[in-house]
């Protein structure tokens, strides 16, 4: 792990120097004033005092939609990665853990050869942030998994390294730097929300029906979630005899999530709601116990109907206790 | 990639060899993979299954009706019931698919050793169970006494009743079938009772402490089931059941599978009932 300290008014100098190692991208502002990463080709379109974007940094690692197989002459085949490389900068400590459980899900076992095709070609520049009232993460705000983390500070940057490939951006751009701030960084728990107790398993809760009720399935919680990773997989023929088969993300709260020939296990606004937070806060095999949710606040902020999860949990802990 | 991990992503070539109408809207399908894929599929337990792919329509989940043959050929025995089997059944032969797998969990067949077996099957829930079935009929020395009980809505849906019906006369196993509903058979060569099969499991004689249970057919059968073997005696951890769900990926990971908090493509599709138990939307 290396140390250094960037000054404020060397920061835009420090990102060009990021380019060699692939398109620069970062937080940016839309015409329409969503907030969104994109590419950086003039670095005047950076908004690095945001607070979350609407899509989450996912959409680098798993495309809303691509081609997984094509078929032709009598055989599937995986289709060739035509990739290039991505400097992904400043992301907020709550995405870069996002990113952190989906390396567990598509890395840790069966690798997804196009997961990791993208991981590898992507290089995590983090940045620490301010909290909103939309945040429910349980910190910390100034370190997370990526390749190189900067804390801001009153007048620039202090720099961290934590992987081979942050070392060797750090090297290039070491002329950036002056000496580091002597001052440990802290190590603090795990980023997210406050564990859930084991045995709180959602099922039988009352108050399920009533936040089943006011949801109205539009799935926009799951889309914007960091960690929400489900997807669809259709095939569809072309016109020479071949056919394409892709992966699209899908989403747990559709009614046809849960269809199975003849029916569907999850026909009810209430199963399907609870299915998504089982999943996030109890982890599916062999995640199971992990939660998943990092507390970025963007459910809460995009929902139409203003379903807030902490009402949910803290409603069900009160549950568990007893409490009417 | 190593070849292993082939499987899991890129499906094997495989083709139609053959299709036998089993009643009018299913079908045995012959299915011979290609030479690569035998290793993959050598591997096969019962319960276990494949994911089948259709070029230009999809992929299905299959449990396949037997275990792989010597050259590899599978039998898949499948309703026509929604766009990929409809494109299944409409294909000629020789045409072109795919397989990956095999996928999940099977029966615990080594466990099972020395163990009377009671096989359950609702409908086309025969399927899985007759990959068992057999295989524990060719291992007959192997096991206990082993007894299939077999419902359908009506005989002309009962799927391989001549084929059961050989087995039983060579008293390889207790057949036991039963119907929903019996209109008048013309031949007059088909005798079963008719009833539901829950009733016909009611009163059944057998070594409730010492079997084990193999239950495969539409949900509501698992609950009128598994209530009557628990009242006979059998254990929870000795009944086994086949779930269905949308599995598209097969390997853990599109989350359409999940019964409570474990997969059905990794961690079932056979499971327990004493896994299922405290699951309220398992069954």
């Amino acid at each position: 792990m290396e140390h250094g300290f960037l000054k404020q008014t060397l920061l835009f100098e420090f990102m060009e120097a990021l380019r060699p190692f692939g398109e620069l991208h970062g937080p940016t502002v839309s015409e329409q004033g969503v907030a969104g990463f994109a590419a950086l080709p003039d670095l005047s379109a950076l908004q690095l005092d945001y607070q979350r974007t609407q899509i989450p940094p996912k959409k680098y690692l798993i495309p809303f939609k691509e081609d997984i197989l094509h078929y032709q002459d009598g055989s599937y085949r995986q289709v060739p990665a035509n990739l290039s490389d991505i400097v992904l900068f400043g992301l907020h400590p709550c995405d870069l853990e996002g990113i952190s459980y989906l390396d567990q899900v598509f890395l840790a076992e069966r690798p997804d050869p196009n997961y990791r095709a993208r991981r590898e070609r992507l290089t995590l520049v983090g940045i620490s942030c301010q909290l909103d009232d939309f945040c429910f993460c349980s910190g910390p705000w100034d370190t997370a998994p990526c390749d190189i983390f900067l804390r801001v500070q009153a007048d620039g940057y202090q720099l961290t390294t934590s992987s081979a490939k942050g070392a060797q951006i750090a090297k290039v751009a070491s002329h950036f730097f002056s000496e580091a701030d002597p001052a440990p960084l802290p190590t603090l728990p795990h980023h997210s929300i406050a564990p859930q107790a084991p045995q709180l398993r959602f099922s039988d809760d009352p108050r399920w029906t009533v936040f089943a009720n006011s949801c109205v399935s539009c799935g926009a919680c799951s889309v914007c979630c960091p960690t929400c990773y489900c997807f669809d997989v259709r095939e569809y023929p072309d016109l020479t005899g071949g056919c394409k088969r892709l992966r699209e993300w899908d989403n747990c709260l559709f009614v046809t999530h849960g269809e199975v020939a003849g029916g569907n296990f999850r026909a009810s606004r209430l199963e399907r709601l609870r299915y998504r937070f089982l999943h996030k806060y109890c982890g599916f095999s062999p995640l199971q116990g992990v939660c998943s949710c990092v507390g970025c606040g963007r459910c809460k902020e995009v929902c139409p109907v203003d379903i807030d999860l902490r009402e949910l949990t803290e409603d069900c802990r009160l549950n568990d206790r007893g409490l009417p | 990639m190593s070849k292993k991990n082939f499987a899991l992503h890129t499906p094997f070539a495989a083709t139609l060899l053959d299709r036998r109408m089993l009643s009018a809207d299913t079908a045995l399908f012959k299915v011979a993979p290609e030479a690569s894929a035998l290793k993959e599929l050598s591997r096969f337990v019962p319960g276990q299954f494949i994911q089948l792919s259709v070029p230009g329509s999809g992929e299905i989940p299959i449990s396949p009706a037997d275990l792989p043959a010597k050259d590899g050929t599978l039998e898949l025995c499948v309703r026509r019931v929604g766009q990929v089997t409809e494109h299944l059944h409409s294909a000629a032969t020789g045409a072109r698919l795919g397989i990956r797998g095999p996928f999940g969990t099977g029966f615990p067949i080594e466990e099972m050793r020395g163990r009377p077996v009671l096989l359950l099957a609702g409908g086309l829930g025969i399927a899985p169970l007759r990959s068992l079935l057999l295989h524990l009929l060719r291992h007959s020395l192997d096991y206990g006494e082993i007894t299939l009980m077999y419902g359908a809505k009506q005989p002309k849906l009962m799927l391989f009743r001549e084929e059961l019906s050989a087995l039983a006369a060579k008293k390889q196993l207790r057949l036991y079938l039963t119907v929903d509903f019996a209109p008048e058979d013309p031949t007059g060569n088909f005798a079963c009772a008719v009833g539901l099969l829950p009733d016909l499991l009611k009163g059944f004689c057998f070594e409730s402490d010492r079997s084990y249970a193999a239950i495969c057919g539409p949900p509501a059968l698992y609950r009128c089931l598994t209530a009557e073997l628990q009242e006979a005696g059998v254990e929870p951890d000795r009944i086994l059941l086949s779930l269905e769900r949308r599995m598209r990926c097969g390997i853990g990971r599109c989350c359409h599978c999940a019964v409570g908090q474990k997969l059905c493509c990794t961690d079932g599709p056979v499971f327990r009932l004493s896994e299922l138990q405290t699951i309220p939307e398992a069954l």
